[in-house]
Formats: C-alpha cells, sequence, structure tokens
C-alpha cells in the first residue's frame, strides 16, 4: 500500500491536536458521525434478526477468504467468458501501470473516476498525471477533496469535514464566478462541472465493492449515479476491486448487499446498485468496448494464514469509523491519507508494516464498540490489543516503554514489593505530574492523591 | 444464597479508590457475606496486557492467581479488572477460569436488600465499555441505583468511551480529554455521575476537577454512602 504520508510515531497525536483545536471540524464529524450513528441503529433495528444476518455475512466472507484462490480463479473466467479482462497485480506500480498502459493504448485523455477507495490506496490520480492524462472525481465528495487537493477523512463520506461554505468556494474558483452556498445551487454547479466529464471522458475508472465469482459481475454500490455514469458512457470501462471482495454468488450478495448499505448508510439499499457483467456485447447500445477488472493483492495477501486474516472480511461500509470515540474526535487524516477509524487502525499496520505506522494500534481506548458495529463481526478491537503485542515481541515499541514495564511487573511481582514501590510513589507524589506518563495524565486532568491503601486500613 | 467471597480490591481501589473499597465491602456484608480480602491480591496485569506487554501482564496476573482461592467467589468493584480477570487472565496464566463477578452484577443477583440512601437523587450512569460490552452488564448498576431510590437520567450517549482506555489516556491525553469532557456535558445537572469502574472514575473526576462538571462516584460508594448534594 502506498502511503505516501508517513506514519510516524507521533504524527497521530500531532494531527488529533490539530483536529481538536477546530471547533468546525469537531462539529462537522460529530454531526456526520452522529447521523450515520443513528441511521445504522435505526435500519439494524428494522432487521427481524440483525444477529442472525451478521453471523451469515461473516459465515459468507470467512468460508469466501478460506478459499480465495479459488474464487478468484472462478471470478476471473467468469469475466473473460463474458469478453472482458481481468489482470491480477501483486503492487501498486503494477496496478498504475497496467491502467496508465490502456489509456496511453486508447488514446485517452480525460478519466471518469468513481470513488474508489483502492484506487485511493494505489495513488493511480498521481500516475495518470504524471502520464498526461486528467482524472476527474465524480463522486461528489471526492470532487470536493480534489478541488482542494486533500485526502478522504471517511471511507465512505470522504469530504465530511467540508460545509457547504468550503464547497461554494472550491467551485467558484471552477466557474470563475460566485456559487452561492446553498445547497440547491451548488447541486447544479457540480452536475454542470461534472456532466461535461461524463460525456467526454475517454475511460471511466470505477472501484468494485464486489466481484460476483458465479457471474463475472462487478458490483458497483452508490447514491449518486455516477458509477452508473462512468462505468457506461465512456469507451473503456476499469475497475480495480480489491482481491478480498470476491464472493461466491449471488445468493451470497444479496446477505452482503442487506448489510452494506444499513450498515453504511442506513439504506435497505442504497439509490444506485449497479450489477455489470462484461463490456458492451453485439446489438446492444449501451456500455463500453472494453472492461478490464484489476484485481488488487498490495500487501492484503500478507494477511492470509495469519490471525489477522478475518480483517480481509471487511466490506467497507464504515460502520466502525462511526461508533468509534477516537474517530469522532480526529476524522480521518490523523490515520493516514485512505483508511481511518478502527479498520484502518488493523488493517494499514498489516498491510504497510507495523513499524511504518506504530501509532495506529495504540489510537483507540479498546472500548469494543468497533466490533459491536461491524456487520460481519470482525473482531477490531481484539486485533488492536493483539496487534499492541505484536509492536512489543517485533521490538516496534521503545526501549524505554519495555523497561518501564518490566521493572513495573517485576515490583507488582510481589507484594512485599508492591507495597514497597506503591509507598515510594506516595513519596513521590508531587513529582507525578512532571515526569512520563503523569505529565501527559496532568495535561487536563487532576493527577490523583494517593492516600492510606484499602489494605493497611 | 448468601456465603463467603473474596474481595479483590484491583490496584486503583487499593491506591487510588480504598473508601470505594470499603463501602462494597460495607455492601457485600450488608446483603450478609462472609468477605475475605486475601492480603497478597496485587493486580490482575491489565495495564501492561492491554498495552501489549503479555510477558510483564503475566507475571503480575500470577499473583491474582496465587492469591485467590477457588472456594469462593471473586467480587470486584471495577468493569474492566473484572473483565480482565473473566476474559483474558486464564489465557494469559494458563490456568482454570474462575467465578468472578462484578460487584454490581453480583449483588443484582439477590432480591435487592439496598438501602434507600439516594432518595430524592437524581444520577447518571456512565457504563464501563469493557463492563457493558465485553461483559454484557448494563441493567443491575441501574436497577440497584433505582432501587436506592435515586432517579436516573439517560446519558445522551450511553455507549460512548468517557476517554480512559487505560495507557491511551496517558498516549493520546488530548483525545482522551476531550471525550472526558463530552461525557461530562452530557451528565448536565445530575447530583452525580455513578460508574463501576475505578479507571473511568479517576478520569472523570481528574478532568471535571480541572475543567468543572458533576461530582463523580463510584457505584459501591453511591449505594453505601448515598450521593450528598
Amino acid at each position: 500500500m502506498s502511503h505516501e504520508i508517513p506514519q510516524p510515531a507521533g504524527r497521530f497525536r500531532e494531527v488529533a491536536r490539530r483536529k481538536l483545536a477546530d471547533p468546525h471540524v469537531q462539529s462537522a464529524i460529530d454531526f456526520s458521525t452522529q447521523r450515520l450513528f443513528d441511521l445504522r441503529t435505526a435500519a439494524w433495528a428494522g432487521l427481524e434478526d440483525v444477529e442472525a444476518l451478521r453471523e451469515q455475512g461473516r459465515e459468507i466472507r470467512t468460508r469466501t477468504i478460506a478459499d480465495l484462490d479459488r474464487h478468484l480463479a472462478a471470478f476471473t473466467k467468469a469475466v473473460e467468458g463474458r469478453g472482458g479482462q481481468v489482470r491480477f497485480c501483486r503492487t501498486a506500480e503494477e496496478a498504475n501501470t497496467y491502467v496508465v498502459d490502456v489509456c496511453r493504448r486508447t488514446g485517452a485523455k480525460l478519466v471518469s473516476k468513481s470513488k474508489s477507495m483502492a484506487s485511493e490506496e494505489i495513488r493511480l490520480n498521481d500516475a495518470l498525471e504524471a502520464a498526461g492524462v486528467k482524472p476527474v472525481e465524480t463522486d461528489l465528495g471526492e470532487y470536493i477533496l480534489q478541488l482542494a487537493g486533500e485526502h478522504p477523512v471517511h471511507i465512505i463520506a470522504p469530504a465530511i469535514e467540508k460545509t457547504k461554505e468550503d464547497v461554494a468556494e472550491l467551485f467558484s474558483r471552477v466557474e470563475g464566478v460566485p456559487v452561492e452556498a446553498e445547497l440547491g445551487a451548488l447541486t447544479r454547479a457540480a452536475r454542470r462541472q461534472l456532466r461535461q466529464v461524463f460525456l467526454t471522458a475517454d475511460v471511466g475508472i470505477t472501484g468494485a465493492n464486489f466481484g460476483v465469482a458465479e457471474t463475472g459481475s462487478i458490483v458497483l454500490v452508490t447514491n449518486e449515479g455516477n458509477a452508473r455514469l462512468s462505468s457506461a458512457l465512456p469507451r473503456v470501462h476499469i475497475a480495480i476491486m480489491g482481491m478480498e471482495r470476491v464472493v461466491p454468488n449471488l445468493a451470497d450478495l444479496s446477505v452482503l448487499l442487506r448489510l452494506l448499505g444499513r450498515s453504511g448508510t442506513g439504506q435497505e439499499l442504497t439509490a444506485y446498485t449497479t450489477i455489470i457483467t462484461g463490456p458492451r456485447r453485439e446489438g446492444e447500445v449501451d456500455g463500453p468496448e472494453e472492461l478490464h477488472v484489476i484485481i488488487l493483492d498490495n500487501g492484503r495477501s500478507n494477511l492470509i494464514g495469519t490471525h489477522y486474516q478475518e480483517m480481509l472480511n471487511c466490506i467497507r461500509c464504515g460502520a466502525c469509523l462511526n461508533v468509534c470515540p477516537v474517530y469522532r474526535k480526529t476524522a480521518g487524516e490523523a490515520y493516514g491519507p485512505v483508511y481511518s477509524g478502527p479498520m484502518g487502525a488493523v488493517l494499514v499496520p498489516l498491510v504497510v508494516g507495523l513499524s511504518r505506522a506504530p501509532s495506529l494500534p495504540h489510537a483507540s481506548s479498546l472500548c469494543g464498540h468497533c466490533s459491536d458495529a461491524c456487520p460481519v463481526k470482525i473482531p477490531l478491537h481484539e486485533y488492536l490489543l493483539e496487534l499492541r503485542k505484536d509492536l512489543v515481541e517485533q521490538g516496534v515499541a521503545s526501549r524505554l516503554e519495555r523497561l518501564g514495564f518490566t521493572l513495573w511487573s517485576y515490583a507488582w511481582s510481589h507484594p512485599w514489593a508492591y507495597r514497597l514501590s506503591t509507598a515510594l510513589a506516595r513519596r513521590g507524589g508531587p513529582l507525578a505530574g512532571r515526569l512520563g506518563p503523569g505529565r501527559a495524565w496532568a495535561l487536563g486532568r487532576a493527577i490523583p492523591r494517593l492516600g492510606k491503601r484499602y489494605r493497611d486500613r | 444464597m448468601p456465603g463467603r467471597v473474596q474481595l479483590f480490591a484491583t490496584c486503583l481501589g487499593d491506591l487510588v479508590f480504598p473508601d470505594a473499597v470499603a463501602d462494597a465491602e460495607l455492601l457485600l456484608r450488608e446483603a450478609g457475606y462472609d468477605v475475605e480480602f486475601p492480603r497478597s491480591q496485587v493486580c490482575c496485569g491489565q495495564p501492561a496486557f492491554n498495552s501489549g506487554h503479555r510477558r510483564a501482564a503475566r507475571r503480575v496476573a500470577r499473583t491474582f492467581v496465587r492469591a485467590f482461592s477457588r472456594e469462593a467467589p471473586v467480587v470486584v468493584p471495577s468493569g474492566s479488572c473484572a473483565t480482565m480477570v473473566a476474559h483474558y487472565l486464564p489465557e494469559l496464566a494458563g490456568v482454570a477460569p474462575y467465578d468472578v463477578w462484578e460487584l454490581s452484577a453480583f449483588l443484582a443477583r439477590e432480591p435487592l436488600a439496598v438501602l434507600r440512601r439516594n432518595e430524592g437523587r437524581t444520577l447518571a450512569y456512565h457504563d464501563s465499555c469493557h463492563m457493558l460490552r465485553e461483559l454484557g452488564i448494563s441493567e443491575p448498576p441501574r436497577r440497584l441505583l433505582e432501587a436506592s431510590g435515586a432517579t436516573l437520567v439517560p446519558l445522551r450517549r450511553p455507549d460512548l468511551c468517557c476517554g480512559f482506555g487505560g495507557t491511551f489516556s496517558v498516549r493520546q491525553p488530548e483525545i482522551s480529554v476531550a471525550m472526558a469532557d463530552d461525557k461530562l456535558t452530557s451528565a448536565g445537572e445530575t447530583d452525580a455521575l455513578v460508574t463501576a469502574d475505578p479507571g473511568c472514575l479517576m478520569h472523570l473526576r481528574g478532568r471535571a476537577a480541572r475543567a468543572g462538571g458533576p461530582p463523580v462516584v463510584h457505584i459501591a460508594t453511591a449505594l453505601a454512602r448515598g450521593v450528598t448534594a
């Protein structure tokens, strides 16, 4: 995963501090996550037996990932049988090269892109621009971010930090005349600006929420219809799918779609659910001449056969972000440029390596809300706990921290040593707020006074 | 039927909130139990365990194994330490599961014999995360507080963490404190915010001492002595 912005220890806290100091960002995240939380809660309550459906979803995902090679082979064969082309790409570079080659071969100058976190992950836009191809994001949130030169802060609601005033300013810049900061006016402006892209783009690039092995179909779930326009109007359609997103058949797909819409936005189904099976066939009036499917590994296969394999069950609904009390304070940027919240805090270190994202396993109070909200029951907070263990065992955790816990554990491994060490700590009370953890505690909190121990009464 | 129980004070209880532990002991005695305090107890190892330091955690968790017998239930006035002992400590230390109970869940097993010490009080109850989601305990503490005469006011988002999270509170102090502010604000004009977890208590009380907010009280204290206005 090409996370260009490194995640050194300390970056999370630094970005979080900036976000906490911005009341506008705070109210925007609070509003959006609360709204998505309420919508999901209501949608889950509307199901007859949400636990049974989650269990079914978990079973489908686990069974599929356990036999991923076979399902991917079946999917590939089915796509090819329908006239599409499939390329398995191990790295971001391979995927970018493939896309750029297709653009070059077809003489493409303009690409209409619909929202795809996989394309964010490989920094596809940068690769296209470097090759002289202009990519335009057509998901409204992504389009706004592209104009602002920023990255998504939420996997399903990428621009939640932006207000209508921010958007009006960005749109005005494009139009050269002021656009009113009013939802109707902004929608009309977006439509004016994007319609030309849909109609003139040479290549359309989308992600893929799922790929169905049985039929060789790509499934796209959106609320704006932009994925449908991006995949149907240009001459060439390229879909980029994470290798774990395959489902065996349409029956399994229907279970996952019931979970995805409800968990992401509280919808029974999103406004558009598009199932694309092959490029345009003879006699058909719509659809691209060429359909390319990129199956992207980019570090995902690191997880296969490990304790963390279930992380590949993730269907990218965003429910764990919306319930996460830490995400609710920081939004996405602190986690890095692509994946955020609990799913990002687990996935990113596993894919890029713990030493490149050492803060993320600790970017959680381990409240466990994410695991409860996950529609496919990924044990997210337990994974975070395991990753913390890996940080220590792989020597990524600082020596000072390891030394501290080791000394502490010896002192507290015998009642007499516990009494002695806590008696000393009591005498050192006045220093507590100035050293190490005590100093961090004292940022905004009173240091507790150690009185007479209960055992000494 | 009442009998003998072993009280696990927890390290925070022993060191920072000895009064709350004494109140827990009183409640257990009032309910008719013989309360034993194993003298060699120290800590369940949770601080190291949640930070990923398994060897250090195991070393400390063994003090628990040495201190507590299998003869009587273990009662803990802490949601998160009860979770540690119930869910993680047996595997960590390589021992059989314990008959371990969080205090309010234990007290609520029997017909409630709580004295009406909070008549006329308006209280808010804060769920500690591990107690709520890993032990699934949400009704017993509320029932006990209501049985003590209090009127409970629901928090706006009782499901949200207060921001303590063990070492999270010092690794990400700014976020941790911001979460505490949300929790304290959501308690509004209550007589007290009650919690069954010394971790949440230390964090929320520490924040309230700096930035204002309602008194934050351990549930054992609220039940044993009543919340004073």
